[in-house]
């Protein structure tokens, strides 16, 4: 075994170990900040296993929309939502415990099927490697181009749909052509002014 | 195209010639550019305060550190040793992990950024096909850290700092990738040294701030940003917020965020001059001057020649570019929360859109000018 | 359309203004750069003080009466006369007499009343200590000779701005004797009292 081969495993082993470590963290941590720092975790050490796999520019996408955009706008709304709430204990609450152990344990078995029964062979075909950035932008404007021209119609509909949450109804002070209520003035009586006319000025 | 002095294969020969296989030969050298890089940064924090606090104090006439060492060049060594020997305090009701893990995380980064930036031909840790790109991921991880620090210090200053930060942080990026992307788009790679080498050629005429002068001035405007310089230091605008996301921190934990923020700026500095400024091309080509006088350019001793002045170059660039920061931190007065925003999205990033459409339009209409 | 160009335009122009603006207070930082420090390097070169100075309170415990008027006169009621009644005599004999600094505001109201001149102003200013109780100055220390900056070999004195000839901003390298802009005040003075008898004239 050569030094780079003992490095990648190396390499393999921490970042698995990092990757499932934080994800059982994620799930199973009560501390929701705790969670999300950890899933950021997560996402960093899969751009890592990105890396191992030779793709360079997917790890760095991977660090810059995942780590640096999606965890740190759920950490936006952890940390800017502060809405305190008491805890009720829901009657069956078990219900929905099973189902949610069942849906797991299936999915578990799907996944382990498909894992056991693919075909890991691995390709020939030499890894693009430095070339990722050029071979992946062809296919983005050719044969992918349905798929990646609707995910940017969905990050649209999301853009819009944030600015119509987040955006107030303008509320004018006052109508235009409506004179200004009196409800909003400070009940004192209107004071006279003193005349300026010469000769009344006190102290002549 | 000139190969440029090639160190690594001359250690690795040397090594194999003394008996070594070159595998091993190839594992020696590894550590040795990161060990330099490494110290290097480290060195830059010490030049960077040093040159901050006397540019500081000539604007204001003062006369700035002057008993520490030889004109006070020892002052940062003195607050580094203050800053480790001091006590390091986690407050009672702060959360201890996240605490100590946050300075951690915004300092990583922005060392691990230097992995990009070329000092000539071939002195680069690695060249990396994505480059620049990696820069703008890595320095997109330092917000988780500045978010971590806010809420671990258990202080509403701390939280809103450290949201400040994120927010300022995440806003400035897209038009600083975006202003990357129009010089990436002319030179037809992510890579630094593609980048320096597309400027290459006509000296100081070539260089990418000619070609583009919108871009220069958003990207260093938002390095600013990110870097939480003077016009934008609001995260840790002291009259409002106390020191922001460093209100609790003290000794070394502080000093890694001190040690962060200079060397994030020494970084923009050094990415700004390798995009717009050249790189370690002098303003005169030496390849040129060199085949004037009719010197071949394999020569041993021009090799040489052409690399010290290369790194001697893209440092002179890069703290020219620290002195106009250093400036602009004494010229322009701190800017609201909305100002910013408002700037980031309603100026900066429009502007780069447009700088971008015309770039790529130019590319079309003149190939020869802008990188066809 | 035109009126969205207008627009375009005026937000231009308005940019490039401020960018101009930047330019201006950028050229006024550079040019400070050029200019020399015009601090007093403290420890080593001392300004010296105005001769209305207020600094720390010198007092005579020979001359004082102990009548106590600085007491009634002191905002704050701050000197302590210790005195008792000698009958013999019938005078009052001081016993101790104390003014804290680490309270005194400085005004000088005791001094500007004291009938007998024993309080005076003088122009030392270093009272920094290591607790504030040593700032509690008793007769003898508050009877101690005053530090004079001119006096002291290690410190360079410098002249204060006003005290500087004319058209001078720096302090250092002066001539020992140059005199300082516009009168002095004895200058005043005697201009005052030879134009006064003319002055009595008319007026009569």
């Amino acid at each position: 075994m050569t030094l780079a081969e003992g490095v990648q495993l190396v390499a393999f082993g921490i970042l698995t170990a990092m990757t499932l470590g934080g994800a059982l963290g994620v799930v199973l941590l009560d501390n929701i900040v705790y969670s999300a720092f950890l899933l950021g975790g997560v996402f960093t050490s899969m751009a890592g296993l990105y890396i191992l796999l030779n793709a360079g520019f997917v790890a760095a996408a991977q660090v810059l929309v995942y780590v640096g955009a999606v965890n740190v706008l759920i950490l936006f709304g952890i940390m800017l939502v502060n809405k305190e709430q008491e805890f009720t204990p829901i009657k069956q609450a078990w219900v929905g415990k099973v189902a949610t152990g069942g849906v797991c344990v299936g999915l578990f078995a799907l996944l382990t099927a498909s894992v056991l029964n693919t075909p890991w062979a691995i390709s020939a075909e030499v890894p693009t490697g430095e070339m990722a950035t050029v071979v992946i932008g062809i296919h983005f404007f050719t044969d992918y181009l349905l798929p990646f021209e609707l995910a940017s119609v969905l990050l649209l509909i999301a853009l819009i749909g944030a600015i119509v949450l987040a955006r107030r109804e303008f509320i004018p002070d006052v109508a235009p052509g409506e004179p200004a209520s009196e409800a909003l003035q400070l009940p004192e009586r209107p004071r006279e002014l003193v005349s300026s006319v010469p000769g009344s000025e006190p102290g002549r | 195209m000139n190969q440029g002095i090639d160190l690594q294969g001359s250690f690795v020969n040397a090594l194999v010639d003394l008996g070594i296989s070159p595998g091993a030969a190839s594992a020696l050298w590894l550590p040795l550019p990161m060990v330099v890089i490494l110290i290097g940064a480290t060195v830059s924090i010490f030049v960077t305060v040093w040159l901050e606090r006397k540019i500081s104090a000539a604007a204001q006439q003062r006369i700035g550190p002057e008993f520490a060492g030889p004109l006070g060049t020892l002052q940062a060594a003195a607050d580094g040793i203050k800053l480790i020997f001091k006590e390091d305090i986690t407050p009672a009701k702060a959360d201890p992990i996240l605490f100590t893990l946050g300075p951690a995380i915004v300092v990583i980064p922005v060392f691990l950024s230097y992995l990009i930036v070329p000092f000539g031909q071939n002195l680069v840790i690695t060249d990396l096909g994505v480059g620049i790109f990696l820069w703008i991921a890595l320095s997109s991880i330092a917000p988780i850290g500045l978010l971590m620090s806010g809420y671990s210090s258990n202080n509403k200053y701390s939280l809103l700092g450290g949201l400040r930060a994120a927010a300022q942080s995440i806003s400035y990026e897209i038009p600083m990738a975006l202003a990357v992307l129009a010089v990436v788009l002319m030179s037809n790679s992510l890579s630094t040294i593609d980048i320096v080498n597309q400027q290459s050629g006509y000296g100081i005429l070539g260089w990418n701030i000619w070609r583009q002068p919108a871009g220069f001035l958003i990207f260093w405007i938002a390095a600013l940003a990110e870097c939480e310089r003077l016009p934008f230091d609001l995260p840790e605008a002291e009259e409002e917020l106390v020191a922001g996301y460093q209100t609790e921190y003290t000794g070394m934990k502080f000093g890694l965020f001190y040690v962060g923020s200079y060397v994030n700026l020494v970084l923009s500095a050094l990415i700004v001059s390798i995009l717009y400024l050249g790189g370690w091309e002098s303003p005169i080509s030496v390849s040129w001057l060199a085949s004037l006088i009719g010197v071949s350019e394999t020569t041993p001793w021009l090799q040489v020649i052409t690399a010290s002045l290369g790194i001697m170059m893209t440092l002179f660039k890069a703290y020219a570019l620290v002195f106009i920061a250093v400036l602009l931190r004494w010229t322009m007065p701190r800017i609201r929360i909305d100002q910013l925003l408002d700037f980031g999205w309603k100026f900066l990033l429009p502007v780069a859109l447009v700088n971008l459409l015309l770039t790529a339009a130019l590319k079309l209409a003149f190939p020869v000018a802008f990188g066809g | 359309m035109l009126g969205f160009l207008k627009q375009v335009g005026d937000y231009a122009k308005e940019s490039l203004q401020a960018a101009k603006y930047i330019g201006q207070g950028l050229s006024v930082t550079f040019d400070h750069m050029s200019r020399r420090p015009i601090t007093v390097q403290y420890p080593y070169e001392k300004l010296i003080p105005s001769e209305r100075f207020r600094g720390r309170i010198h007092f005579e415990f020979d001359k004082c009466i102990s009548c106590e008027v600085c007491v009634r006169v002191c905002p704050i009621n701050l000197p302590v006369v210790d005195w008792d009644f000698d009958k013999t005599t019938k005078k009052k004999n001081l016993k101790h007499y104390s003014i804290d600094f680490g309270v005194c505001i400085f005004c000088g109201n005791c001094v500007e009343y004291c009938p007998t001149n024993c309080l005076s102003m003088t122009e030392e200013y270093e009272l920094a200590s290591y607790d504030r109780h040593e700032l509690n100055y008793d007769n003898v220390a508050l009877g101690r000779l005053p530090y004079k900056v001119t006096q002291d070999p290690m410190v360079t004195p410098l002249r204060e701005l006003a005290y500087l000839p004319k058209g001078v901003m720096d302090p250092h390298d002066l001539p020992p004797n140059a005199r300082r802009a516009g009168q002095m005040p004895q200058e005043i003075l005697e201009a005052a009292q030879k134009a006064a008898p003319k002055e009595t004239k008319t007026e009569s």
